[in-house]
């Protein structure tokens, strides 16, 4: 099995989008990948664009970066003429701009999240091709393909911010679970009128999922622990 | 001694591609569109669905959008295509407006405009990724034509894109007639996205149905169709021979 390190780094992923009761959460797994190999296993996903705006990354790293810097360059002057913070709508058009036109060059799949004083929270899908398509929720990435049905069950209207940020939080890591591109921890940024907080979830804060143990330190921990014959059939 | 980046197979192809522009392939994907003329003007279905490749990915996209005052277009194939479709005739539109001579761009024009786009964007080998049907009624004319992505322009009094070519079509033919009421229009629009629901893997159960007339453009609620399967040979197809389908 060859490594082929000269891969180009591609976030394997999966990004989340979803929006509450007055604003949005934004989550995302930290794996960057080289072909087999984990080029950054504790990458930060989610960029921000505005103040009141971030943007969800994946697929091609180096792609997804550029179009964020442009948008973010654009966006500062955008801010200064105007005289008042973007709006999310703005900064997704402006995403759009650059996928749509460069469709055959870039591959990157984007998710465009913020909260603004006329919409409120809002969430833009950017897929490959420069769609872009306003949703209550979004995913994307290699490990949205697990998160589909779980969505489907899962996503109510009108949620709180807490109920929302377990949600993307629980999206991450089943998604995690299944999808190999996919790993590390789970970063979570939310948006609302108050402002933008950061959170941080590394794997042993997670609950555990089908055929995942408990993690220990050695097995002799395990072995001093139980009673006699723990090795015995 | 010249450096050479390496570049494995799948990249040199991508490169030739990236320097020539042009669409290679589309990745949203709208399917079917079908149309009718009917008494008052023209009605028009289509589902709401955006697939991605073979995932049913997005459930809320609406492939039919007014234009205008007296034109209604619905677009089948990639979606990104159809929004960028949508700002020209939004530009066409705005500048008709700003000649304030009492005139508006009736569906014969936009159909007109559109088929030179798409026809010169074919010839770039760049093409807009879709099929459009345009309809509409102006001075008491019902107009309704399609325009594929490679040109190919032309009026009837029914149309269908996609699988609707091949399935809807058929049923048209033989139960369209003129002067149609909007219950019968509808009933028949409706009996089409039906069998497409049935047999197109890419429709989805969500469906709008617009209607244009000399008063304006109304796109209905989204809704969904019921479907049958009470057939007894649905019960037991396999019974007296195990392991067939």
């Amino acid at each position: 099995m060859d490594l082929n390190l000269d891969a180009p780094h591609s976030m394997g992923t999966t990004i989340i989008g979803v929006t509450y009761n007055g604003g949005v959460v934004l989550g995302a797994d930290s794996r960057t990948s080289t072909g087999m190999y984990v080029a950054n296993r504790a990458s930060d996903k989610i960029t921000q664009l505005t103040d009141n705006v971030y943007v969800c990354r994946s697929g091609s790293a180096a792609d997804s970066q550029v179009v964020s810097d442009y948008v973010r360059y654009f966006l500062h002057q955008h801010t200064i003429q105007l005289g008042q913070p973007a709006t999310v709508k703005v900064s997704a058009n402006l995403i759009r701009m650059l996928a749509y036109n460069n469709k055959n060059m870039l591959q990157t799949g984007l998710i465009v999240g913020g909260w603004d004083k006329y919409e409120g929270g809002k969430i833009y899908g950017i897929p490959l091709g420069g769609t872009v398509v306003e949703q209550p929720f979004a995913s994307g990435g290699s490990g949205s393909s697990y998160l589909y049905g779980f969505f489907d069950q899962a996503w109510k209207e009108n949620m709180t911010k807490e109920e929302a940020e377990q949600l993307v939080v629980k999206a991450v890591s089943l998604a995690i679970a299944r999808d190999g591109a996919s790993g590390g921890v789970v970063r979570t940024v939310i948006i609302n009128s108050e402002g933008v907080t950061r959170n941080f979830y590394p794997g042993d804060k997670l609950q555990l999922w089908h055929e995942e143990l408990e993690p220990q330190n050695s097995l002799l921990d395990i072995l001093n622990a139980a009673g006699p014959e723990p090795m015995a059939m | 001694m010249t450096f050479t980046i390496p570049i494995d197979n799948g990249d040199a192809v991508k490169n030739a591609e990236a320097d020539s522009q042009r669409t290679l392939y589309p990745y949203v994907t709208g399917t079917s569109i079908v149309a009718i003329k009917y008494k008052d003007g023209v009605l028009m279905a289509s589902d709401m669905g955006g697939s991605y490749g073979s995932t049913l990915r997005y459930k809320n996209i609406e492939r039919m959008k007014a234009i205008g005052k007296h034109s209604l277009l619905g677009a089948s194939g990639e979606i990104s295509d159809f929004q960028e479709i949508l700002r020209y005739l939004d530009e066409l539109v705005l500048n008709d407006n700003m000649w304030d001579d009492g005139n508006s761009l009736g569906p014969k024009e936009v159909h007109n405009y559109l088929t030179r786009v798409m026809y010169n964007r074919r010839n770039k080998f760049n093409p807009l990724w879709n099929t459009l049907v345009l309809g509409g009624v102006k001075n008491g004319e019902t107009y309704l034509g399609m325009v594929s992505m490679i040109g190919v322009s032309f009026e009837d009094n029914h149309v269908a894109t996609g699988f609707g070519n091949h399935l809807a079509r058929p049923i048209l033919r033989d139960e369209w007639h003129a002067d149609l009421s909007f219950e019968d229009g509808v009933k028949l629009l409706e009996k089409c996205m039906r069998v497409l629901l049935y047999r197109d893997r890419s429709a989805i159960n969500k469906l709008q149905i617009a209607k244009i007339t000399e008063e304006g453009v109304t796109v209905s609620q989204p809704y969904s169709l019921k479907t049958f399967w009470e057939f007894k040979a649905f019960h037991n197809p396999t019974a007296g021979a195990e392991g067939s389908w």
